[in-house]
């Protein structure tokens, strides 16, 4: 079997959800025995500009085979004033403009699609589904196509222009539950081959060093954000509500926010932000957490709430993410808050109750191994692949190749 | 109690043998120990009451849009009340020296304007605020009265799970649905014993199945079956894009309401050509071996065949074939050579319809239009 994964951009020095997710998956798939696996992606780094930073070519990457293709054009500056049109009410955009996004937001990479067009794969399988990458492969391949859609309840999600590329999409992957009731709400696809993915977790890999140690925050007990450090992901509303539960309840606790950052962060004596750190010095915080707090609402998976559970970390999650809800109330792992009222009574909780943090964390860490274990994973994957490429021929397709908008002002980043 | 203390303290489960629901249970007991204590704080009036919609509307201003209604429409009304007064007090605090003077000076100056425009502005928020309170009380009296109409919900465990691949009539529906060409759903399908046989058969079969750990079973074995309810997969399925349909058990004993609907709705699903195969009690039948508590319980009872035939023929469907199954007794006859044998008979006959008749029998209908 050969699979080829199709994804806007590739590497470890990718920080993304669902490319990281792409790079995990394909690296085991291509150990699998029989199976061959390559990468089709661009040589862009930077979802924000496309900049081609790497060479164009095949190379190998952990065992994996990568085929990088040259990005047309840079993101333009008219990405941002279409966006900002759309976004008030996305699903009244005519198809033009709802292409026209798709194609603004990039990467478009024509050497790419052609090599979708020509490929000699079984299967290939798309991550995830907002990129030009994307809809351009699902509408030039030959053979079946599998759609990671990692998708969110997001603007994007309702431009009419995705209708025709998930209509043409022969089997989905879908990291939770709750994704996939949302892709089958917003597009009617619940007839279509499914499987309820996720993904798999690696043991913890930290030093054992102290958490307090590497934080540089002395004995003191903290609880821990993971990931990038932006208000999009309700960094401002967890920092804000840090600062008023403190005022409330003077003490020792500390949050520390572990992760690139993607703006300023509150200046507060309990609060420290770490930036990028190494996985190492990552599992070694995570220990040492009371709590690990994912603070948005818009997340398709959470790896990080399955890093949590194994390193034996509670967590508490943002009661309007139905992504991590899911995982709280089908593992009993975790809690959640919807309002500074219930994350003041939760973190009092959490704290207060000796027993119930290592209650939650051993629900949790129970659910990570019996639902997200590596080779089981890898398995129902391949079996999944196996039976989109029996079913056959793909149906009529109703996607076309998008349009190569290279004119415009260049974006370029301010930071 | 304190701001900072939480009143009641969960018990952690003891462990036994299983290992998903006590978790689960005993974290669904410590969230209900918290909302409690959240209304109790909320109700104390401990937080200043602008600054607690501060920190909600915090929370609401990066949460999806479609989350924010969801059981949370008073809150969100508070907030439209909160956000219906407009303050012309300008604040005029400036860094620089004169900066404050002039902007006292602007204010001043420009009040009557300001006064004018926000009181039309206010005018409308109130409007608006009223409307949404009035539309609010109005949902909550439906809501209240559609609970009020509710038939008792049958429990889970009363409701045997399918495991229809080694009944009588899967060589039936394995039959009728080996010719279709595209997807072939089975609606509450267990643990997918019928979808590996008709898969077994060439057919492009999923299902889908309420019970999550019968869902969960089948998954395991390889099968692409979704833990949910026939009706909410249904209502995520293009027009005519399925080949065919193995309805629900559940059809049978389901609310006359609910069973109207999930037909047209799976009617509506199922391509012209496409093939519907339907299992049911009959009413004797159903008398005689359902178990109790879903018996009592069950907010409907079936239906003969006949009147399956005549309901789904209003959706465009034709019963193809009936076949029925289940035991069928037989009773000796009298020896038609003597004397009102033929009488005797007949009323033999007529009490092996009604007593020992067959238990169930299966449909298979096709749409034609």
């Amino acid at each position: 079997m050969k699979l080829s994964f199709v994804t806007p951009r590739y590497g470890p020095s990718v920080v993304g959800g669902a490319e990281t997710a792409a790079r995990m998956l394909a690296e085991r798939m291509t150990t699998r025995p029989g199976w061959t696996v390559e990468v089709l992606t661009s040589c862009a780094q930077d979802h924000l500009t496309w900049e081609n930073v790497e060479p164009a070519g095949t190379s190998e990457l952990a065992g994996v085979t990568v085929r990088r293709f040259p990005t047309a054009a840079r993101r333009m500056r008219e990405y941002f004033a279409l966006d900002g049109m759309l976004r008030v009410a996305p699903a009244t955009a005519t198809m033009a403009q709802a292409r026209e996004w798709v194609a603004r937001n990039g990467p478009l990479c024509p050497g790419l699609v052609d090599a979708v067009a020509a490929t000699d794969a079984d299967v290939v399988a798309c991550y995830p589904y907002l990129f030009a990458t994307t809809v351009d492969a699902v509408a030039a391949s030959p053979v079946p196509v599998v759609m990671h859609p990692a998708a969110h309840d997001e603007m994007a999600l309702y431009l009419r222009s995705f209708r025709a590329t998930f209509r043409d999409v022969d089997g989905f992957v879908y990291h939770t539950r709750a994704e996939r009731r949302l892709v089958e709400r917003v597009f009617r696809v619940g007839d279509r081959p499914q499987v309820e993915l996720g993904l798999g977790v690696d043991e913890p890999s930290g030093t054992g060093r102290p958490g307090t140690e590497v934080l540089g925050i002395g004995d003191r007990p903290y609880l821990c954000y993971l990931g990038r450090v932006d208000s999009h992901k309700g960094c401002t509303m967890l920092a804000e509500y840090f600062v008023r539960y403190k005022e409330r309840h003077p003490g020792d606790l500390a949050l520390a926010f572990v992760g690139p950052r993607s703006g300023p962060v509150v200046d507060h004596p309990d609060i420290v932000s770490t930036g990028m750190v190494s996985e190492a010095d990552k599992w070694d915080i995570l220990a040492g957490a009371r709590a690990m707090v994912s603070s948005s609402a818009y997340e398709s998976f959470s790896l990080v709430l399955l890093e949590a559970w194994t390193a034996g970390v509670p967590v508490v999650v943002n009661a309007a993410c139905e992504a991590t809800m899911e995982h709280c109330q089908r593992s009993g792992g975790g809690m959640w808050f919807d309002s500074f009222r219930s994350f003041e009574a939760v973190v009092d909780r959490l704290v207060g109750e000796t027993g119930l943090a290592p209650a939650l964390a051993a629900a949790g860490r129970a659910y990570t191994e019996r639902f997200y274990a590596w080779p089981a994973l890898v398995e129902r994957y391949a079996s999944f692949l196996a039976q989109v490429v029996e079913r056959g021929p793909r149906a009529k397709l109703w996607t076309e190749r998008l349009p190569l908008i290279t004119t415009g002002t260049p974006y370029v980043r301010e930071d | 109690m304190g701001a900072g203390a939480v009143g009641i303290v969960t018990a952690m489960p003891e462990a036994s043998g299983d290992t998903t629901s006590e978790p689960t249970a005993y974290l669904q007991q410590v969230m209900a120990e918290i909302d409690a204590e959240v209304a109790r704080r909320r109700a104390s009036g401990d937080l200043p009451a602008g600054l607690e919609r501060e920190l909600d509307e915090l929370f609401l201003e990066f949460a999806p849009v479609g989350a924010q209604g969801q059981s949370r429409l008073r809150e969100a009304l508070s907030l439209v009340d909160g956000a219906a007064f407009v303050d012309i007090a300008v604040p005029v605090a400036s860094d620089k020296r004169a900066g404050r003077y002039i902007k006292r000076a602007v204010r001043g100056f420009t009040r009557f304007y300001f006064d004018f425009v926000v009181h039309q502005i206010v005018r409308f928020a109130w409007a608006v605020s009223r409307l949404a309170h009035q539309l609010v009380d109005r949902l909550e009296r439906v809501e209240s009265e559609i609970d009020a109409l509710r038939p008792v919900p049958v429990p889970a465990e009363a409701v045997p799970v399918a495991d229809d691949g080694d009944a009588w009539w899967a060589p039936v529906a394995v039959k009728a649905l080996t010719p279709v060409a595209g997807r072939v759903l089975h609606a509450e399908c267990g643990t997918g014993s019928l979808v590996a046989a008709l898969q077994a058969a060439g057919v492009d079969a999923y299902g889908v199945e309420p019970s999550q750990p019968a869902a969960e079973a089948a998954v395991a074995a390889g099968l692409d079956v979704r833990g949910e309810q026939a009706e909410e997969h249904l209502g995520v399925v293009p027009d005519e894009g399925l080949a065919g349909i193995v309805m629900p058990a559940s059809l049978q004993w389901c609310a006359p309401t609910e069973r109207a609907q999930l037909v047209a709705l799976a009617a509506s699903r199922l391509a012209v050509g496409g093939v519907l195969v339907l299992h049911s009690s009959t009413p004797a039948g159903w008398l005689r071996r359902a178990p109790t508590l879903l018996a009592d319980l069950a907010p409907g009872r079936p239906l003969h065949a006949d009147t399956w035939a005549h309901l789904l023929a209003g959706h465009g469907l034709t019963v193809t074939e009936t076949v029925p199954g289940g035991s069928t007794g037989t009773v000796e006859r009298v020896d038609a050579a003597l004397p009102g044998a033929a009488s005797i008979n007949a009323v033999i006959e007529l009490v092996e319809q009604s007593l020992l008749g067959p238990d169930d029998y299966v449909l298979v209908a096709s749409r034609e239009q």
